[in-house]
């Protein structure tokens, strides 16, 4: 979903027409209210397909981010009789900001704890609204709320919600394919190896959840502005779940799918008028329609057509520049040490005291049988789990109190046990993402040079040609090696592989062991877990050797492994 | 002083409300990982159901109790074969999102085969309460701490000491070590959702006299339930118990002494701030359950 | 006829090939143990064996039943019961009580089961005093023990033993491999899965090596142990290289 020249100009025509429409055709009092509301509850919609179909995050508040911009122009307007786009703008702003309050307090803990602070929020709001009667008017609600002087008219206030919504819905649709467009979707797929490509994960979901609630504000002040009205049973919880349902509906991935969603839920109850002579059938069906849809139809609409429309695309076959890979080199002799290394699990101390130092250049294997304490290492070192006692040090520097994104900025890279690939992206996407961490000096700023170094990554493990298909498609081998190309494109100082492997077939192991030579003759320093020892003894010059969460040999490979005590270690007695 | 004691009364009277209701959703969670959203409209059905059988059709009260309990539990084993089952291996948002929309549903259903107009079910007992000291003991406070209190023990010797209560707990603590060992897991699901719904019901009866039967009582009681939940220790059935009887407290004695309209607001607020100042809630996740 | 015979068994993990048409056949009586390096497939062959994991292909027939692809409540329901990796003793339940569930395979009533129980603690003096304190508090060791325990309670005529020795201290695997000896003399035939060689061969009546879901070695254990591309399977192609 890229984006021509061609694609923007006609979406730019498109839309300047429809808001000529918008602005001419006579309609009826009652439809412009339904396109009205529509509108206005699209804006909303596409909030959230910011923070739940971007990003993953659950947001059952929306409707009282959409209350606080309508009472921000309602109230603004009507009782101090301050100008339409000051107040719109003020319920924008503190839409954002309640959003960005509410991300900064909960986003840390788990989804659960997400929903319900959001529906605490939209509860308390709701409370407010109906009982701070001098400030809200409370049930009575808020009348006569003004409009701008230039789009006072119906119609014209039309067209400028239609505008409205036309322009965000643009940027929206951009926001995917920019660089935090990119981390949300990233932090949606795989919060680890978002983590590990260098994304401050946590400050992603705060700001997709302040831009949702900002969206929210800019949808019902437009609505405030549209039916001069508003009161508190316009936006409580209900309707909070209604907007979330729109989103579902049409996928909340896109807004093209908000909008089809939103469009759906508002015209079908008018289709089906006659359901709501029966209070309450309609939203049981509604409700029923929401279990379906998610057992379904998890894409929604839009989704679902677009999965049928998927083609493979083949990228054109550009020559792809050589790999540049220059591993930052401060002199120190040693490129990653770990010293005293200690890792404790409420009484189980997985990594007890473990030193060792990976010398700049070449491959260096930790090995040790299974339940040594391996992987706790390497997840300490990468900075996924806080040691209990010791330090890590990168190429002279202490990274210790560094979050493990802010290692990968410092020149860590990895890959994981169990491949962690961005699964709805292409493999190139994938890639630009590791590319695109902060401090990257092999990469000038611009998309353009983003996905050259990318694919140069891909060219360089020998998947060049297939740059635009996304993951599911790749063999496992396959995908193992897109994986080393994301952390390779970041240009790591030490380049740390867990069970790189795992699962590989001979063949497979063979074209892994050519990939890890070049890799290392490049510069890089490599350190490998693995439990094939043929493929270790292969490639690393050193070992070394933990069983029991304690180091039991170091040194040159060809020595620990012929070692009484690591035979001991793997087969038991010697 | 009395004030005070008829408050704290009042306040633990609607938390074992919150606690019962509480306690249906943990056992949902431990047994499933789901947040279960529709956990209110359980209550809000049975009640409903009462009113049908007590009220419109004159059935004697204890039988329409019983026959609302048992519509609850086939309520409850409905839910679990329509909205957990078929989303049992996708990730937590599409389910909560199904219970969500079950949750809709249910409420709807129920406005749109019974109307709008909020319902008045009687008491338990026709005797409205006595005189104790400077308390007033309202007979149906009484009812509710006292089947609440009930409940609570069996649900003790249901799991402490029933091998069945060892299975649902296994269930809960290694799903695929429970199935290793025989365990029916699937059967313990069912009844965990079955009781849950069953426990949710008897809340909802328990209460009705109190409030109105509406439409809306499942969501208001549910939403605070969950505060319990987390105000306890999210997963915690002893935490859930207590804490819902805390947001029955707190609430009871800030409408009272802060302000009544904003009651409602008054567990959210509490909520919100234990989520941002101890997330683990009063009894913390134990560490058994990481383990 | 053996009582448990596999063949040409295939299973997959999504795209992984975690075994590749692997063959074993286990006498009744016999304590038969599959080693390899990590990743082997050792755990695999188990899991599927008690169903957990449907096979892509391949037979596994137990006492002249196919059970392929069967539930794991039906498999143990036969006389298959599986002490996984990890031990996965319930945590927040007593030892008493984990020990308990070990027969939900049958029917007996509650009353008859705490009776076997505490017939079971006899045989594990070492975890008797922790009966009534709750899993998680127990060492890696005693969680073993009680794991063991548990899984005998299924009374099975086979029992499968996922890596017993993992994260055990040596002294503790040596306990450990005793009882797993006494279960053997009880007349259970066991299909132990070990990291741990040296231990198993000492226990064991028959071994297999597995490298890359695939059977490397089979044998006795005597020459097994003598053999010294079992040292390969584990720490590679190295010793040749070394003697270069």
């Amino acid at each position: 979903m890229g984006g021509s020249a061609i694609g923007h100009i006609a979406y730019a025509l498109a839309a300047a027409a429809l808001v000529a429409l918008a602005a001419t055709v006579k309609t009826d009092g009652y439809v412009a209210n339904i396109l009205m509301q529509a509108t206005t509850y699209a804006i909303a919609v596409f909030g959230l397909s910011i923070v739940l179909g971007l990003c993953g995050q659950i947001n059952l508040a929306q409707a009282a981010f959409f209350a606080l911009g309508a009472y921000c122009v309602g109230l603004g307007t009507a009782d101090y009789h301050l100008p339409f786009w000051l107040c719109l703008a003020g319920g924008v702003a503190l839409a954002f900001a309640a959003g960005a309050g509410l991300g900064l307090s909960t986003l840390r803990l788990g989804g659960h704890y997400l929903a319900m602070v959001t529906i605490s929020f939209q509860q308390i709001l709701t409370v407010v609204l109906i009982n701070a009667i001098g400030f809200t008017h409370g049930p009575d609600g808020v009348s006569s709320i003004g409009r701008p002087g230039a789009f006072a008219s119906g119609q014209a206030y039309l067209a400028l919600a239609v505008a409205a919504l036309l322009i965000t819905g643009y940027l929206v649709w951009r926001l995917a394919n920019t660089r935090l467009g990119r981390a949300m979707r990233a932090v949606r797929d795989n919060e680890l190896a978002a983590s590990a490509s260098g994304i401050d994960v946590f400050r992603t979901k705060v700001i997709a959840f302040a831009l949702c609630a900002g969206l929210g504000g800019l949808g019902g002040g437009l609505f405030a502005g549209g039916f001069s009205y508003v009161s508190p049973d316009q936006f409580s919880f209900a309707d909070s779940i209604v907007l979330l349902t729109m989103a579902l509906l049409g996928g909340v991935a896109s807004p093209i799918g908000s909008t089809i969603g939103t469009g759906l839920l508002i015209l079908i109850p008018e289709w089906l008028r006659f359901l709501k002579s029966v209070s309450g059938l309609y939203l049981a069906i509604y409700g029923a329609a929401v279990i379906l849809i998610v057992v379904f139809m998890p894409d929604g609409i839009w989704g679902f057509i677009g999965r049928l429309f998927r083609t493979r695309k083949r990228s054109p076959l550009e020559s792809a520049e050589p790999l540049a890979l220059c591993p930052a080199d401060s002199g120190a002799p040693v490129a990653l040490e770990v010293r005293g290394l200690a890792k404790n699990f409420g009484g189980l101390m997985a990594v007890d005291g473990v030193d060792f130092q990976v010398r700049r250049g070449g491959l260096h294997g930790l090995i040790g049988p299974n339940g040594s304490g391996k992987t706790t290492t390497l997840n300490v070192v990468t900075g996924f789990y806080r040691p209990t006692a010791g330090a890590v040090l990168v190429d002279g520097v202490d990274v210790t109190a560094l979050p493990a994104h802010k290692r990968t900025i410092a020149g860590l890279g990895r890959t994981f046990q169990n491949i962690r690939l961005f699964r709805s992206m292409t493999a190139l996407e994938n890639v630009v993402i590791g590319a695109e961490r902060r401090g990257n000096s092999l990469v000038a700023s611009g998309h353009d040079a983003l996905r050259r170094r990318a694919r140069s990554a891909l060219g360089f493990v020998g998947l060049g040609d297939r740059a635009e298909e996304t993951i599911p498609s790749f063999s496992y081998g396959h995908q193992r090696l897109i994986e080393i190309a994301r952390a390779l494109a970041a240009n790591p100082t030490v380049l740390l592989l867990d069970e790189p492997a795992a699962g590989l077939n001979s063949g497979e192991k063979k074209a892994l062991h050519d990939l890890l030579d070049r890799i290392a003759a490049a510069g890089l320093t490599i350190v490998i877990i693995d439990h094939d020892m043929t493929l270790i003894a292969g490639v690393a010059k050193h070992l070394t050797v933990l069983n029991f969460g304690r180091r039991i040999a170091d040194g040159e490979t060809a020595d620990v492994l012929t070692q009484p005590d690591v035979v001991a270690a793997y087969l038991g007695a010697a | 002083m009395g004030f005070f004691l008829q408050l704290l009364f009042t306040g633990i009277g609607i938390g074992a409300v919150y606690a019962l209701v509480a306690l249906g959703f943990v056992l949902i969670f431990r047994a499933t990982s789901v947040v279960n959203f529709a956990q209110g409209e359980f209550s809000m059905v049975a009640a409903f159901l009462m009113v049908v059988f007590a009220v419109d059709l004159g059935w004697p009260y204890w039988l329409a109790f019983l026959i609302s309990i048992a519509g609850m539990a086939l309520l409850g084993a409905v839910f679990n074969l329509l909205v957990y089952y078929p989303l049992r291996n996708r990730t937590y948002l599409p389910v909560l999102i199904s219970t969500i929309g079950a949750s809709i549903f249910l409420s709807n259903s129920v406005l749109a085969l019974y109307g709008s107009q909020a319902q008045v079910l009687p008491g338990w007992l026709d005797t409205p309460g006595f005189q104790l000291g400077p308390v007033y003991l309202d007979s149906q406070y009484l009812i509710i701490i006292g089947v609440t209190l009930a409940l609570v023990a069996f649900q003790y010797w249901l799991f402490e000491r029933t091998l069945i209560g060892k299975k649902l707990q296994a269930t809960s603590q290694d799903k695929e070590m429970a199935t290793l060992l025989g365990v029916p897991v699937a059967a313990m699901i069912m009844i965990t959702f079955v009781y849950s719904a069953v426990l949710g019901g008897i809340a909802g009866i328990l209460v009705a006299p109190v409030l109105f039967v509406s439409i809306q009582m499942g969501s208001t009681i549910a939403l605070k339930a969950f505060a319990a939940t987390i105000i306890g220790g999210f997963g915690d059935v002893a935490g859930a118990i207590l804490g819902g009887f805390a947001i029955g407290v707190i609430e009871t004695f800030g409408a009272a002494y802060i302000s009544v309209p904003f009651k409602d607001a008054f567990a959210f607020l509490a909520l919100v701030i234990f989520l941002v100042v101890r997330p683990q809630g009063i009894f913390g996740e134990r560490v058994a359950e990481k383990a | 006829m053996a009582l448990l015979a596999v063949t040409d068994l295939c299973v997959n993990y999504g795209e992984i090939e975690a075994l590749r048409g692997f063959s074993l056949a286990i006498e009744e009586g016999a304590v038969v143990t599959l080693l390899g390096a990590n990743g082997a497939g050792k755990s695999t062959t188990l899991r599927a064996i008690s169903g957990l994991i449907a096979p892509r292909s391949g037979s596994i027939v137990f006492d002249g039943k196919p059970i392929a692809g069967l539930t794991p409540r039906t498999i143990v329901k036969l006389g298959v019961a599986h002490v996984p990796e990890g031990r996965r003793v319930f945590p927040g339940l007593t030892v008493r009580e984990n020990i308990m569930l070990g027969a939900s395979n049958g029917n007996a009533s509650s009353a008859a089961i705490r009776r076997e129980a505490d017939a079971m603690l006899d045989l594990f003096p070492g975890i008797r005093p922790f009966a009534d304190r709750l899993g998680w508090t127990l060492s890696g060791g005693q969680q073993q023990m009680a794991a063991l325990a548990r899984g005998l309670m299924a009374k099975p005529r086979l029992l499968l033993l996922d890596e017993p020795s993992l994260g055990l201290a040596p002294a503790i695997v040596q306990a450990v491999f005793k009882i797993i000896a006494e279960i053997h003399q009880r007349g259970v035939t066991v299909l132990l899965v070990e990291q741990n060689a040296h231990m198993a061969l000492n226990v064991a009546t028959w071994g297999y090596v597995l490298e890359t879901g695939r059977l490397a070695l089979g044998g006795d254990p005597e020459t097994l142990w003598s053999d010294e591309r079992i040292r390969d399977a584990y720490l590679g192609g190295a010793r040749v290289k070394a003697a270069k």
